[in-house]
């Protein structure tokens, strides 16, 4: 039982990460375009990026 | 013209009084929804017509700005319990995309939400048999009241605010018993939880929102999942020009300041405005998305120039012949958006079938409710609860969206792209195909047939001399000739557009083109001349060559699969008649006919509709777009010019008409699933509903049920979608 009353609003909390975090990805556009993405390791990469290794 | 309610008026049309606006109405769903919008704007005072296009959720309103105000038109549908979305650029797209997030949201909720109450159910259940502690079982259903609640108002919010809606139109829509079920079943789980004593059935309500929120996400994107056509059309317009001034100045107006026998300058690379005529020099256009041609076409002065052509040669001055909505253009929306408000039927009969569903399963509840109420009071709620739960439409309104889904992902890998949500329903009924020639019958590359040497050359040299001067040409039949190219030598090639090549070959000067233009003026043509390409030189003609569409390698065996599946087949072309009956001829094609404006083919189609034949329409190109909006179910070529992808119902990608007979076979077995699945979902609601109207399902098992009943349903269409593999 007093387990139980650790675990369970430690349930509680992780489901609630997990809401926060699903809405902050579906708000910062994580969902807005499924199809492409997926394509984009297909296309030739841009020149240059600021992040690459010279 | 932006009022102040920030709606965009498309236009309003001052002289005759009256006043004409479009716009989304968010949270359209049925038909029954599109009938109440239609009824109750209707009988406003004022109001001339009301169109409402359910595929679009896209609503059309005319009035008279005398007698009504916009403000009251949108009020009325804001009542109805729709909202307003602006239609025009961003704002409509925006509104979509945040509309798209929400439903997202609602699913990622009820999903975490169910899984998590799954859990301390399993746990309740577990501990009703190994003997749970009281306090323990007790902190787990107030755990899951507190995230039943939640998921309840927020993810369940379309179904709650869908009923609501409902109720106060005084009709009955699957979301009715819906919301009936999850209120109930949380109000007694609730009650029984804080009373501490009976069932609780959380786990049921939160997977209840799931699975239909699931549900309702793969329709809704399924039907969003088609740009509007129009919309595509109207967007490829400028929205403004550049005009010569009087003085010799330059002025920007907008698209709808442009008016009549205005100058307007247009930049190389621009798009043509309106219909117009070419002032000087000569101009090369790109017409691709007013006619499907793909080659650049060049006009010489006094040309009309066609609005929607794109200028890929140097910077022309174009005298203006209509306004913008008078180009053609213009008339073809006009023609599209006609087509496309003419079309729902289907989705109507359905929506009707689902209201007598759905008032049955109310009367049911209610009469079950009374019955046991008589009998035994303490177990009414129960069996009540069990009825609505266990007749959810769930499986029947999963039925067709996920066969759907299925038929969908199994034509994109067969390389057919479905546009449109109703597209497969009625490609399974048809039994008549109209097909365009060219660019979808025929590649657009000619080929040379017969070369009649009527000179005194032999054919083969004067097939050399056509080939050498066509090599200086950009012209699409120049490839035809290049098999034929002997090399010669020519000299001071000049192109005079749209009547033919001039150059010299040892001296001597060549003509390649029109009869008039390769013969002397009083010679007279012969029967056919203008079907064929003529070669002359000093206003004598030398030869004739005919010129050949090249047919699609698949052609004539997809015209063998398509009469196998039992359709008949027409062909309606705008080409010359001499050119379409040849093609129709080979393929064994009865009836052809030739030079068919849109509006001839529009005609056709409706007569073909009006012997009650079911038409599928498959085409090419821009000015196929009304007929392909007219036909009962369209089909376009993938490289076809973009808009008439928009436009029709079905996309065919890979240059290739194979896919069209698995179209129609995917469909006829989607219409299968779709009979067998709906037969299914009413077979278990016939086995269920007396089991639970007896009381001898609890509503957990009912719910159980319930999400079994619908999972078989989406297993039959994955099934079905993996098939072909």
């Amino acid at each position: 039982m007093s387990i139980s009353l650790l675990l369970i609003p430690l349930a509680l909390l992780m489901l609630g990460a997990a809401v926060w975090a699903f809405f902050w990805a579906v708000d910062s556009n994580q969902f807005d375009n499924l199809d492409d993405e997926g394509r984009r390791i297909l296309e030739p990469d841009e020149q240059d990026s600021p992040g690459d290794p010279p | 013209m932006v009022n102040a309610s920030g709606t965009h008026l498309t236009w309003v049309d001052g002289a005759i009084g009256s006043a004409e606006t479009q716009f989304f109405a968010e949270g359209m769903r049925c038909a029954n929804c599109a009938r109440s919008i239609r009824k109750s704007v209707g009988a406003l005072p004022g109001v001339r017509h009301v169109d409402v296009n359910l595929a679009t959720a896209r609503v059309s309103v005319g009035w008279d700005p005398a007698a009504q105000s916009l403000e009251h038109v949108l009020d009325r549908i804001t009542a109805l319990g729709f909202r307003p979305v602006p239609m025009l650029g961003d704002a409509a797209a925006a509104a979509r995309r945040s509309e798209r997030r929400a439903a997202l949201k609602r699913i990622g909720l009820a999903g975490l939400g169910s899984m998590q109450i799954s859990m301390y159910t399993v746990g309740l259940y577990a501990g009703a048999f190994s003997g749970i502690e009281t306090d323990l079982a007790r902190l787990l259903k107030v755990t899951s009241m507190w995230i039943t609640l939640p998921v309840l108002l927020y993810s369940g919010a379309p179904f709650l605010r869908g009923a609501w809606a409902d109720l106060r139109r005084r009709s009955l829509g699957m979301d009715v018993p819906v919301a009936a079920a999850l209120v109930l079943a949380f109000a007694a789980s609730a009650f029984n939880t804080l009373r501490d004593t009976g069932q609780v059935y959380f786990d049921s309500v939160t997977m209840f929102i799931f699975f239909l929120l699931i549900g309702r996400y793969v329709e809704a994107n399924m039907r969003r999942g088609s740009l509007d056509a129009t919309e595509a059309l109207a967007r490829s317009l400028p929205a403004s020009a550049t005009r010569l001034t009087a003085t010799g100045g330059s002025e920007r107006v907008a698209l709808l300041e442009i008016r009549q026998g205005d100058r307007l300058l247009i930049a190389s690379g621009a798009v043509i405005p309106v219909d117009g005529e070419l002032e000087a020099g000569s101009a090369l256009v790109d017409e691709s998305l007013v006619s499907g041609e793909s080659a650049a076409v060049s006009h010489a002065a006094g040309a009309t120039l066609l609005g929607g052509a794109v200028n890929v040669g140097a910077p022309l001055t174009l005298r203006a012949r209509t306004d913008a909505r008078g180009s053609t253009l213009a008339s073809m929306i006009a023609l599209m958006e006609r087509a496309q408000s003419e079309r729902p039927r289907v989705a109507l009969a359905a929506d009707r079938a689902a209201a007598w569903f759905v008032g049955s399963i109310l009367a049911l509840a209610l009469l079950v409710a009374g019955l046991w109420l008589w009998f035994d009071p303490s177990r009414a709620f129960e069996a009540t609860l069990a009825v609505l739960v266990v007749t959810c439409p769930c499986a029947l309104s999963l039925a067709t969206p996920a066969a759907m889904a299925a038929a969908t992902a199994r034509l994109a890998r067969q390389g057919v792209l479905v546009t449109r949500a109703n597209a497969l329903e009625r490609l399974a009924g048809i039994d008549t195909v109209v097909l365009d020639k060219t660019g979808t019958l025929t590649t657009a590359a000619p080929r040379l047939g017969a070369i009649d040497a009527c000179g005194a050359l032999a054919a083969a040299d004067c097939a050399a001399i056509a080939a050498a001067l066509e090599r200086h040409s950009a012209h699409p039949l120049a490839a035809a000739f290049a098999a034929f190219d002997r090399g010669l030598a020519v000299e001071d090639v000049s192109e005079t557009s749209g009547m033919g090549l001039e150059g010299r070959i040892d001296g001597r000067t060549w003509r390649l083109g029109r009869h008039d233009f390769v013969a002397a003026a009083q010679t007279p043509a012969p029967r056919g001349a203008e079907e064929r390409v003529w070669l002359g030189g000093e206003g004598q003609p030398f030869a004739s060559f005919e010129i050949l569409d090249t047919l699609r390698a698949d052609a004539a065996d997809t015209v063998r699969a398509l009469r196998a599946a039992g359709l008949t087949l027409r062909i309606a072309s705008g080409d010359r008649p001499g050119a379409v009956a040849r093609i129709a001829a080979e393929l064994g094609i009865d009836a052809p006919r030739g030079r068919q404006t849109p509006a001839d083919k529009i005609a056709l189609v409706r007569e073909l509709q009006a012997g009650g034949h079911r038409v599928l329409m498959l085409g090419d190109g821009i000015n196929d777009g009304p007929v392909l909006a007219a036909a009962d179910v369209s089909c376009a070529m993938g490289q076809g010019a973009a808009v008439a992808h928009a436009a029709a119902d079905m996309l065919l990608l890979g240059d290739s008409l194979a896919g069209i007979p698995r179209a129609v076979a995917t469909a006829r077995g989607s219409a299968r699933l779709i009979r067998g699945n709906l037969r299914w979902a009413l077979g278990y609601n016939l086995c269920a509903v007396p089991v639970a109207a007896l009381g001898w399902v609890a509503p957990w098992v009912a719910a159980i049920g319930m999400s079994m009943s619908s999972l078989y349903v989406v297993w039959r269409a994955h099934r079905f979608a993996r098939e072909a593999q």
